[in-house]
């Protein structure tokens, strides 16, 4: 049916052979002259030096990092219903490796507050119920970025903590749980832990 | 004949920078397949979008959509063999990815260039002129879409992780490839409509056809030399 409607003026053999073989030829011609170079740093005859598109096809397996490199590592203890925040001063794009594990069940959420946000403003991008994280984190803008931990459980728990990267400045700031949870302005004022007897 | 040499090598030229463009988007881009990734249940949203991206932004299946209705000019064999199409990679992609078939994505993929390459051929009466027969281009294009949807299913495989709501999210993204298709189809509709009227339709529509053909070795060729060098 489709053919029927075919309005194609009445074309030669050797046209239609022609334009077969033409686009095959086009196509290997596209593929190895310019996609091969540009794409999969092949340049099987020369053409991707002769139009400098080799470049194109070179991923890049370093990239250099603003700011200083740091490492910390510690340990931190919690009471029942104890939590801590660790912040870190990161630029947008910077990145931080870490690793940390609880020894007692806690709640974390990873989160974090671009530069100029409102007071109370955090996004949180993980956020579950798990003793331990290992991973990397590449901030998404400036500002300030960590976890906050709760211990969740019944006995004092500590949590272990490495991290390493180019961030500016690291942070701690807790307080009780209850209580003084909603009242304490963490941003770049730690209070010392007093526990209590 | 020069002015027919200078449109086919416009549409040529045309085809390779519509190749470079949706390059990063055909693949399911990494954020796209990181989200898929960390999908656990039903999302029909997500899964929705990403059926009719895929098939909005893959220059595969747009080359073979404007081959397939190139000489359709009743809006009722657009249709038919719209329906025909959407039947075949329904069939595939559901079956697919239930059944877990492992297909090689290259292979399908390079078949899958070989159609657009097939229509072109059609469309310039290459069976009829060389070989002297007359495909039944209805079980064509539903052969076609067959292949289709086992490319969207090996892909989608490759990123689903959960099988929690595999079936809800499949459906989505069937859902989402008709959604995209219609909406490709009606720019594509609108675009050969209009040239229709004019006298350059006829001039061209073998270069045209011929350019199509350049798309659809180029798709294949991309996908061999990914077969040769990742497989």
């Amino acid at each position: 049916m489709a053919n029927a409607n075919t309005s194609v003026s009445p074309s030669s053999v050797k046209k239609i052979l022609l334009s077969t073989f033409g686009a095959l030829v086009v196509a290997v011609a596209l593929l190895f002259g310019a996609i091969l170079p540009a794409e999969y740093g092949l340049d099987p005859l020369g053409t991707g030096s002769l139009l400098g598109l080799n470049a194109l096809g070179q991923e890049q397996p370093i990239s250099t990092q603003p700011g200083e490199y740091r490492v910390d590592s510690g340990e931190l203890s919690l009471y029942p219903a104890e939590w801590v925040e660790y912040f870190y001063r990161l630029d947008e794009g910077s990145n931080m490796i870490f690793s940390w594990e609880a020894n007692g069940p806690v709640e974390y959420n990873f989160h974090a507050a671009p530069d100029g946000a409102p007071p109370g403003y955090a996004e949180s991008f993980d956020a579950q119920a798990q003793n331990s994280g290992f991973g990397t984190y590449t901030a998404p803008f400036d500002g300030i970025h960590g976890w906050y931990w709760e211990n969740v459980g019944t006995e004092p728990i500590t949590i272990s903590i490495s991290t390493a990267g180019f961030y500016l400045s690291v942070q701690e700031g807790r307080a009780r749980a209850s209580g003084f949870k909603d009242l304490t302005d963490l941003r770049g004022n730690p209070i010392p832990r007093q526990p209590e007897n | 004949m020069s002015a027919k040499r200078a449109g086919l090598g416009l549409l040529a030229l045309g085809l390779a920078l519509l190749w470079a463009i949706p390059l990063a988007a055909h693949p399911m881009d990494a954020a796209n397949a990181g989200f898929v990734q960390s999908v656990d249940g039903p999302a029909p949203g997500p899964f929705l979008y990403l059926g009719a991206k895929h098939m909005v932004t893959g220059y595969d299946h747009l080359l073979f959509l404007v081959g397939v209705i190139f000489f359709l000019y009743r809006l009722r064999d657009v249709i038919l063999y719209v329906s025909l199409f959407t039947l075949g990679h329904s069939i595939t992609l559901l079956l697919g990815v239930l059944a877990d078939l492992n297909v090689n994505a290259y292979v399908i993929d390079a078949i899958i260039g070989l159609s657009v390459v097939y229509k072109g051929f059609e469309n310039i009466n290459g069976f009829e002129r060389l070989f002297g027969i007359r495909p039944n281009t209805k079980i064509a294009v539903l052969i076609f879409g067959l292949f289709h949807g086992l490319g969207l299913a090996t892909k989608l495989q490759e990123f689903m992780v959960s099988s929690d709501g595999l079936v809800a999210n499949i459906l989505s993204f069937n859902v989402g490839v008709e959604i995209g298709q219609i909406l490709a189809l009606a720019g594509v509709m609108a675009l050969l409509g209009f040239w229709r009227t004019r006298d350059s339709f006829a001039t061209y529509s073998f270069a045209t056809n011929t350019a199509l053909m350049i798309g659809g070795f180029l798709f294949a060729g991309v996908q061999i030399v990914d077969y040769v060098l990742f497989s």
